[in-house]
């Protein structure tokens, strides 16, 4: 795989960090996750838990998103952990956290730190607010980046209060942000020999998609008012009632070849030949009337029966998949998207894989995310080189944990 | 004095529409790569899109396109057509990558086929960001950005909450489902030059969007697999509070988790009482109790400054947040400290402002170095210099830009 033979150091917890790292394991980079039973990652102690029975290893949350990484367990709190972990650091190319500003230097493993043990090391720090500046230290919080960032404040309904997005989009979005800047200071590395520091701020990676508002702004004072799932530029464009409880699907008709074919579709071929209602200009001034017609067809079928009426006539339209719809897809498994390894707690579950393919290398989950601790004693001895009795005497005074 | 960026001396090609291409080019572009975008004579859809300065419509000024086109050269070539195809094959001979967006139905007619690509240069690593990947049944399916938030799970798991059945499951702001696209597409394009060097030769790479949206369900997703539960946007949020409140001059975000959050929150407010009530004991009751403690909280808020709240709450360590509007972004003293937003030059649009760098890398910084570049503006240079062989050899910005 493209980074065999790559070694990253994890501190990261929570999910942008974690979803930083999925990226380079999904890669073939041998991540390491450093963790503790004394202050475990969030993700293991939330559900959803296999077959509802709590436990630090069966959280499929935690299982998703750290797929094909290893885990040594060391308290990093305990004074005789710094050693490992610097050696830890020594035999590894990439080092990853998501720490608040500061977190990392007064565990004395800041970037100056690790550059003096390792000169070409690439370290990657991702906090909410960024390694400088007056809010540095402030706590960050997944679902309070989404306000934080300006998304709130742009989606949402006409007319009502400002919305969330249905997940903590801050973090992934961070998390790929950085994975794509630590691949670049790798590259760079292979062709200089240089390594480098990365400060990356998640509420700046939030920001950097919403670019079209922030223009706005600067341009005009104004800001794009919240407009539910309507776009300026293609109607209809939303989501709409079928039958069944909580059934939804979603159209768009791009253009004005689209609208004829959708209004031929629904049954309304008087909408189709309608002139005034030809243009997009026609159609922005009769939104609610197309949207009401197109309701109207939607609500007396499935989102399934929609799709494929809509798709044959080469009209964008898709259901609103949840989670069953994803899990029983056919198209998805003839994808290959999915993962079910044997996991020692949780047997074989379902889980998300790699949304891209490599088609002359391909790339794939080597093995389930790792039980706590799971490669404490395989990272010290193989990687690390220390003998039993060192592994024992750490272990005694309780830095294994 | 321009340094070079990290991904220097790297040589892209961007064809297709609108965002999920242009944005995968554009983290190329800002790390020093070379990128030449071509577009068709009608141009790339996003110099619709504004916002316009001025509010008057003009292809060479729309907001949308310069933030994705910066730091790129621009071509007109319509590939439906022999010599436009030629075109690409010349650009295409000396690259490393071509990243596109075209949808699989369309492959062929635009000279995108990656066995005939490949011939012409074996070392190119094609990219493809495909709506629905190009194996399944589905893969010919039309598609746009609210599609693919829709198929691959995230529309349904927001809108209004619980008792709002009847309005429907929302989209975020934006091109969010095309941005996860091109995220992915950079990354396994940096992947697919790691495995060159090890091989020797370039690849095809698909990218599923639909697979991107569905990799980004959180905890969500495995609620069916774990336990045999599906999430959707109606069901009680496990905790609280995670809500919006409306202050006296705009919203802010109360987020407590952790029970210290919570006891800091009630002494701000003035109500140290109410962590002792049974009602709101722990964040699960909260949760179970929100509606009645909701009331209680908005009473409060709604005579708090947004700005004096969010700083006093952080003090205490509580992960309050402003519901920025674009505003509070422009003006923020954090931001602005760091420098993050970034000032282009455009020829017709002017002076723009716009989100700057995403990272900051200490040796090898991310950069503007050019404006976007009008439609067509480069044709006739990199035509000139297809013919001499010196296609990527580009011209400084200084020479460039005027």
């Amino acid at each position: 795989m493209p980074l065999s033979g790559i070694r990253v150091a994890d501190f990261t917890w929570v999910w942008a960090g974690p979803f930083c790292t999925l990226q380079l394991a999904h890669l073939g980079a041998e991540v390491i996750r450093v963790e503790s039973a004394a202050r475990p990652c969030v993700t293991r102690l939330l559900p959803p838990w296999a077959e509802g029975q709590p436990g630090l290893n069966r959280s499929g949350y935690f299982n998703q998103y750290n797929q094909g990484k290893y885990s040594i367990a060391l308290d990093l709190k305990h004074p005789d952990a710094l050693m490992v972990a610097k050696d830890l650091v020594r035999h590894c190319d990439i080092v990853c956290e998501n720490f608040a500003a500061g977190v990392m230097e007064r565990l004395g493993l800041g970037y100056e730190a690790l550059r003096a043990i390792r000169p070409d090391i690439i370290m990657i720090s991702m906090s909410g607010y960024g390694a400088t500046g007056p809010e540095r230290e402030y706590v960050s919080y997944g679902p309070a980046q989404v306000p934080l960032s300006g998304l709130s404040s742009l989606t949402g309904y006409r007319g009502y209060p400002p919305m969330h997005v249905g997940i903590s989009y801050g973090d992934p979005t961070a998390g790929l942000h950085a994975a794509f800047a630590v691949l670049a200071a790798l590259w760079h590395r292979q062709q200089t020999g240089e390594g480098q520091f990365i400060d990356l701020s998640q509420w700046e990676t939030t920001i950097a998609v919403i670019p079209e508002a922030i223009i706005e702004y600067a341009w005009h004072g104004t800001q794009p008012e919240r407009n539910g799932n309507r776009d300026p530029m293609m109607v209809p464009h939303g989501v709409f009632r079928c039958a069944g409880e909580q059934r939804w699907v979603a159209i768009a008709a791009r253009d004005d070849v689209e609208w004829q074919r959708l209004a031929v579709t629904i049954g309304r071929p008087d909408l189709a030949e309608d002139p005034a209602l030809a243009t997009l200009a026609g159609r922005l001034s009769a939104v609610e009337l197309i949207e009401r017609a197109v309701e109207q067809w939607t609500s007396q079928r499935s989102p399934l029966e929609v799709t494929q009426a809509l798709q044959a006539a080469g009209v964008a339209a898709f259901p609103c998949y949840d989670s069953r719809d994803l899990a029983e897809d056919e198209h998805l498994r003839a994808e290959g998207f999915f993962v079910e390894l044997e996991h020692p707690e949780v047997g074989k579950k379902l889980h998300l894989g790699i949304p891209w393919k490599l088609c002359g290398s391909p790339c794939f989950v080597k093995r389930p995310a790792p039980l706590l601790g799971e490669h404490t004693d395989y990272v010290l001895r193989e990687i690390l080189n220390y003998d039993d009795r060192r592994i024992e005497g750490l272990r005694a005074s309780g830095v294994l944990r | 004095m321009i340094s070079a960026g990290p991904l220097q001396g790297l040589r892209i090609v961007e064809c297709g529409g609108l965002v999920s291409a242009a944005y995968a080019c554009k983290l190329f572009a800002d790390l020093g790569a070379k990128v030449i975008k071509i577009e068709p004579p009608w141009g790339d859809p996003s110099r619709q899109r504004g916002p316009f300065p001025r509010g008057r419509p003009d292809p060479d000024a729309s907001g949308l396109f310069i933030y994705l086109n910066c730091n790129k050269r621009g071509v007109v070539a319509d590939l439906s057509q022999r010599s436009g195809q030629e075109f690409l094959c010349g650009l295409v001979r000396e690259a490393d990558l071509l990243i596109h967006n075209v949808p699989p139905s369309r492959i062929d007619r635009l000279g995108l086929n990656y066995e005939h690509l490949s011939r012409v240069n074996p070392k190119l690593i094609k990219v493809s960001i495909t709506p629905f990947g190009i194996h399944g049944p589905l893969s010919a399916y039309e598609a746009s950005d609210l599609i693919l938030w829709a198929a691959g799970g995230l529309a349904y798991l927001n809108g209004a909450g619980p008792g709002s059945d009847d309005l429907p499951p929302l989209k975020p702001f934006g091109w969010q489902a095309s941005v996860q696209g091109a995220l992915n597409a950079a990354v396994a394009a940096l992947g697919a030059l790691f495995a060159r060097r090890k091989l020797g030769r370039g690849q095809h790479v698909v990218v599923s969007v639909q697979q991107c949206v569905a990799s980004i369900l959180e905890l969500t997703f495995e609620y069916y697999p774990y336990m045999g539960l599906v999430a959707s946007r109606l069901g009680q949020k496990p905790i609280q509070p995670l809500d919006f409140f409306e202050c006296r001059d705009g919203w802010i975000f109360v987020c407590c988790v952790e029970e210290h959050q919570w006891q800091q929150l009630v002494e701000l407010m003035g109500h140290p009482d109410w962590a002792d009530l049974e009602i709101f004991r722990d964040r699960l009751s909260r949760a179970r109790n929100w509606d009645a403690l909701k009331l209680l909280m908005q009473e409060w808020m709604a005579e708090q400054s947004v700005e004096e709240l969010y700083h006093a709450g952080q003090a205490r360590r509580i992960p309050l947040a402003p519901v920025s509007t674009m505003g509070d972004l422009l003006r923020s003293p954090h931001l602005s400290k760091r420098g993050f937003f970034a000032v282009v030059d455009q020829p017709i649009a002017g002076r723009t402002t716009l989100p700057g760098a995403p990272y900051r890398l200490s040796r090898t910084p991310w950069q503007l170095r050019r404006p976007a570049p009008r439609l067509g503006e480069h044709t006739s240079e990199v035509l000139r210099a297809l013919n001499t062989g010196s296609v990527w050899d580009e011209a400084t910005s200084e020479e460039s830009s005027r």
